[in-house]
């Protein structure tokens, strides 16, 4: 028995040690992900991982998402933090049938991975194989004003879908309302992504998704797909034929790892750039230029923060005019966004057309008690959502609220629970930011539809009217005046309350040079300009 | 059976490192009650004069969070949650595992097989990963981490009287009230249990003090209780941060020194009452 | 011995579909479904939710689709994530080593350094060994590991510049060992000062109780030095509960130590657990829950033959332990 038991003991811990051993030295190899030397990597890092390598199957439709896809993946054109767009996928594009159609004339020395030349053929190819009902995209909405498609984005049987090929060269998309060129682009644009479908003719619509190819992606984009470590790490090499122009270094590999230690990386060079645009908060900014490192001011806001209500269980206008009066913008703005953030009493950015004059802040306890006093507020207890992130603030205006007489609830949840319940009435506040566009109706069009009424207002026909007018009116000052009347209609309602807008502040890398940061606001960035020394 | 307490009590107390942790704990239960009371700081006010971030002050002694509440107060009001999680949690698991342990080692057969299978399939788990699907299932307020963790940490407590209530049921006392007639309830209730309960007593502080790490750890992580709820554990999510880790250290260590001593102490009462109960057993 | 492992096995089974039952059950009922995780940010329409739904078969009941998932584990399929669309089973393959790496080295450390302290604490019960031994056990037995993590980061990553703070290479240099080490020190530092108290604790306990029995005072009245003591007879019986530990950390370095990993950005196990269940990726979750739960219940298996090898005396009978 003795010699027996021996020999079992001795066999087993020997076992786990030559396994542990044996996987370290093999998962070494495995974890071995480029060739290291010669070759200029640039290091770039990510707070948040992404989906699928396939860029219409992104369950999350966010932006850590999108923003690999334009690595990998090319788009029509670049749109700067200020709303201009330049040529990118198309040198060109014009308004055609009275306003009902966009003609993009795409660049000719675009090409895909394998070599192949991107035509109009290979876009008019992708969006009918995305608006296919069979095929399973995730959130086509974007395509919904294509004409001859549904309100999801899917194409209607019998009816004819509004994409084109005029030339070999040039792709004509038609509308069911009439569009801006650069306003579809502003809008949509980081959507909207070229597919290599020639090798994708034998492939059924419905299993598009989850082919193989995405695996090891060919696209057209700046970049070329290497190898990737999904949720944690991906290499891209240098596209050097890129259209317009080779990126400044031969590997690019995007590692994911904490907000909070994106900065440290950063500091200590194991990081060249981190998205979104190297942003660091007012509290770090010190931290970034002792180190060295210069500090960039945006000058185009690149957050907005408002505040989410359920219409249906607030129903009356003035309970809600009187949140609105409670809170102390300010001081939400100072805990939140520092010195970089300013108060607002809209969703629309300032300094466009369609502004109104700069807000002032609305603080007013006293007339938030009286307005509370007509209301129909009988005390109840509202539940105020969030995400961890935004725990802090939720708490800040849970504490004004108190003060005007409201008795708010805080849940701390996560993201997707936090919209889900706003969606069906669960919630009766939430604190939530996006990222604006220079166009008035960024953040309103989307979110007064019967589809998606995210507010839950109870009659809708007042909005989808002015909405609907707003965007079929061509003639900015009849718009300017629409938009008006909207915002003053906005102001005596409040669906939602404004919060604030804050300048992202952008740490600048000190090794690679060209980097336009404030633009990853729209989700791209110009990797072809970027260069990385010796 | 009354007699058989006030020896064990007595040997604990005897024992000067487990008396000290013992009056401790009571201590920190008292301070964490009454402090707050003469404080007078609101763990949830903010103080705008402060502002955010405010460094230690003689009117905020551990200064003022990223929401300018008052640390200190947070740190008692958090300690006194804290703390109700992990010993209820820990009574909570006690009071479940005691009747199915005795139950599987008494009555044997299949209510024997179907507890200790119940009982592996609980233990086989990490337990971390279940206790964080039921609290995103159920919503992390303090009663569910309480319900969540009391119900994962029945099956230890029933292993320990399952195999103890095996060696006492073949015991000649146990014979002798089976001859006289006793209803089976009786004998487990009145002979058998009282006789197996030493190890359980003695694993009682361990499970406390699991308990609190437990939740700590899932506050921590963002998962369990959630601010504004203080709690030790998401005192310390801050410290996530460069800056407040860095720059603030009196925001995240005094928590987490809190967890570490009153978890040290769980632990030398624990010992103390191994020791006690078990006086001529070895280490 | 063959019919114990046999009605092992069989005893298994229902332990294995009691937990992915359990954690699969959980998973539905929670109020947001993956599809709530779509267009996160951005509002989400209810067309694009109830198709996402339909997409990812969402909308048949809870039991069928538990069954459905099982069919296609039994045939080796774990399915695809709900969120990258990529095949579970190649994510967790690609998952396991860092975790096996991470959990692995820590846990070797731990014995390298638990095994000969206990020995040394049962050898001279009153010297400063056995006082160094009670202070490690306690402290790691006390010290909640998300503490330790930011301890060491504090230490040596900030204010000492020693050590780096976060991921298993650094981003892009070349996946070398020595990067590997680098970043390998503090985690495995926290896993091994967690996992220290256990074993210094049995490791002493079993030496310390085979010290006192009686063939061991023979052995020296009989004149053999000390060092043949301890290393024929109390070492090598004190190693079957020292062995049984350590059996029980396998599950712990498969499933990785999600707190570790999550604050130190380490890409195993555990941190692809977390962000599934904060993410709603059932696949995902099931999946792991799977591999880690047969690790558990081989390794309990293994454990028990071990256990009934090494003491004769409990035979091949009931579930006695």
């Amino acid at each position: 028995m003795n010699v027996k038991l021996k020999k079992i003991l001795a066999l087993t811990l020997s076992l786990v040690m030559a396994c542990s051993l044996c996987l370290t030295a093999c998962g070494n190899q495995e974890e071995s992900p480029e060739p290291s030397g010669e070759t200029v990597n640039v290091n770039y890092g990510l707070s948040n991982a992404w989906d699928s390598l396939m860029p219409y199957y992104s369950v999350s439709g966010s932006n850590y998402s999108r923003i690999i896809y334009d690595k990998i993946y090319d788009r029509l054109a670049y749109v700067q933090a200020d709303g201009t767009c330049l040529p990118r996928g198309a040198d060109s594009w014009e308004s055609a049938d009275n306003g009902y159609a966009i003609l993009f004339k795409l660049n000719e020395k675009a090409a895909f991975h394998d070599g192949t030349p991107v035509t109009a053929q290979h876009w008019a190819d992708t969006l009918t194989l995305v608006t296919d009902p069979a095929c399973e995209v995730f959130g086509r909405t974007f395509l919904s004003g294509l004409a001859g498609t549904d309100d999801t984005g899917a194409a209607v049987a019998g009816e004819k879908l509004g994409v084109d090929v005029v030339d070999e060269y040039t792709l004509k998309l038609t509308f069911k309302n009439p569009v801006i060129p650069n306003e579809f682009l502003v809008d949509y644009n980081r959507e909207i992504y070229v597919l290599p479908t020639h090798l994708l003719a034998e492939v059924p619509a419905a299993e598009l998704m989850t082919n193989e190819l995405w695996l090891a992606p060919v696209g057209s984009g700046p970049c070329k797909f290497v190898s990737e470590l999904a949720g944690s790490n991906l290499v891209l090499e240098a596209n050097e034929n890129y259209q317009l122009g080779a990126p400044g270094f031969d590997t690019l590999t995007i590692t994911v790892m904490d907000k909070a230690n994106l900065l440290t990386a950063l500091i200590a060079g194991d990081l060249d750039y981190y998205a979104f645009g190297g942003s660091v908060s007012e509290e770090n900014r010190p931290i970034a230029e002792e180190a060295g490192f210069t500090v960039l001011e945006g000058t185009v806001p690149a957050t907005f923060y408002e505040l989410m209500l359920n219409n249906e269980s607030i129903s009356d206008a003035k309970t809600r005019q009187a949140i609105n009066l409670a809170l102390d913008k300010e001081l939400l703005c100072l805990q939140s966004a520092g010195s970089m953030g300013f108060v607002t009493n809209t969703s629309i950015l300032p300094g466009t057309p369609y502004s109104g004059p700069a807000a002032e802040n609305a603080y007013d306890l006293q007339g938030a008690k009286d307005l509370l006093a007509e209301s129909n507020y009988a005390g109840e207890t509202l539940t105020l959502a969030c995400t961890s992130a935004r725990a802090s603030l939720a708490a800040l205006i849970q504490q004004n609220l108190n003060e005007a007489g409201l008795n708010v609830q805080i849940e701390t949840v996560d993201s997707s629970t936090m919209f889900a319940g706003m969606y069906d009435g669960t919630y009766d506040m939430a604190v939530a930011s996006h990222t604006p566009t220079t166009l008035p109706l960024w953040f309103t069009a989307s979110r007064f539809t019967e589809d998606n009424n995210l507010f839950r207002v109870a009659d809708l026909s007042y909005y989808t009217q002015i909405l609907d007018m707003i965007q079929q009116e061509t003639v900015e000052e009849a718009r300017v005046a629409l938009v008006d009347e909207f915002e003053a209609y906005l102001a005596q309602e409040v669906p939602f309350v404004p919060l604030w807008f804050y300048y992202s502040l952008h740490v600048q890398s000190n090794t690679v040079t060209g980097i336009d940061y404030p633009s990853s606001s729209y989700c791209n960035e110009n990797v072809w300009e970027w260069s990385k020394g010796e | 059976m009354k007699r058989k307490q006030h020896p064990v009590l007595k040997r604990l107390l005897a024992d000067r490192k487990a008396a000290f942790c013992l009056a401790f704990l009571a201590l920190e239960i008292l301070l964490l009650l009454i402090l707050p009371l003469f404080l007078g700081q609101d763990p949830n006010l903010t103080d705008k004069t402060a502002g955010f971030w405010a460094p230690p002050s003689s009117e905020h002694l551990l200064g003022t969070d990223d929401v300018g509440r008052d640390i200190l107060a947070r740190l008692l009001y958090g300690g006194q949650i804290s703390l109700l999680v992990g010993y209820l949690s820990a009574i909570l698991g006690t009071l479940l595992g005691v009747p199915l342990g005795l139950l599987a080692g008494y009555k044997g057969g299949k209510w024997e097989y179907w507890i200790m299978r119940a009982c592996d399939t609980f233990q086989a788990f990490p337990s971390l990963i279940l206790v964080l699907c039921l609290v995103s299932l159920l919503g992390p307020s303090v009663w569910n981490i309480i319900l969540v963790q009391g119900v994962l940490g029945w099956s230890s407590v029933a292993r320990l009287v399952y195999g103890s209530t095996l060696s006492v049921k073949e015991k000649e006392y146990v014979e002798a009230s089976r001859a006289l007639g006793a209803t089976d309830r009786a004998i487990l209730f009145r002979t058998v249990l009282p006789n197996v309960i030493a190890p359980v007593w003695a694993a009682f502080p361990m499970k406390v003090g699991r308990a609190i790490l437990s939740e700590s750890s899932l506050s921590f992580l963002g998962v369990g209780l959630r601010t504004p709820q203080a709690s030790w554990g998401n005192l310390m999510q801050n410290a996530l941060e460069l800056i407040t880790l860095t720059t603030r250290p009196w925001a995240w260590i005094p928590p987490g020194l809190c967890i570490v001593v009153t978890v040290l102490a769980l632990l030398l009462v624990g010992e103390g009452l191994r020791k006690a109960l078990n006086p001529r057993g070895s280490r | 011995m063959k019919h114990y492992i046999v009605k092992r096995i069989l005893g298994a089974i229902p332990v294995f579909f009691g937990i992915t039952l359990i954690v699969f059950l959980m998973m539905n009922m929670a109020p947001a479904t993956i599809a709530d995780a779509a267009g996160e940010g951005e509002a989400s329409s209810a067309a694009m939710r109830a198709a996402l739904e339909a997409n990812l078969g969402l909308d048949q009941p809870i039991l069928v689709r538990y069954f459905l998932w099982l069919k296609e584990v039994l045939t080796g399929d774990l399915g695809l994530s709900y969120r990258t669309g990529q095949p579970v089973l190649r994510m967790i393959g690609q998952r396991v080593s860092p975790s096996l790496i991470l959990t692995g080295t820590g846990v070797v450390w731990a014995i390298l350094l638990g095994i000969p302290l206990g020995v040394l604490a049962a050898w001279k019960p009153r010297s400063g060994w056995s006082k160094l031994a009670s202070g490690l056990t306690l402290f790691s037995f006390s010290a909640p590991s998300f503490f330790l993590c930011l301890i060491a980061i504090f230490l040596f990553s900030v204010k000492l510049s020693w050590f780096p703070a976060a991921n298993m290479y650094s981003a892009g240099a070349g996946g070398d060992l020595a990067d590997l080490l680098h970043h390998l020190v503090l985690p495995a530092a926290v896993v091994c000062l967690g996992s220290l108290g256990n074993l210094v604790r049995q490791t002493s306990s079993a030496v310390s109780e085979v010290l006192g029995e009686d063939y061991i005072r023979t052995a020296r009245a009989k004149g053999l030095g000390e060092w043949a003591v301890l290393w024929k007879h109390a070492f090598r019986t004190a190693l079957i509960p020292v062995l049984t530990t350590i059996l029980n950390h396998i599950p712990h370095i498969i499933g990785g130590s999600m707190v570790v990993e999550r604050i130190f950005g380490w890409p195993g196990m555990g941190s692809l657990l977390f962000s599934a269940v904060n993410g709603r990726d059932y696949t995902v979750i099931m999946g792991t829950t799977a591999v880690v739960a047969l690790t558990v219940l081989v390794t309990s298996i293994l454990m028990d033959i071990v256990y009934r090898l090494a003491d004769p005396g409990m035979g091949w009978g009931g579930d006695r332990r």
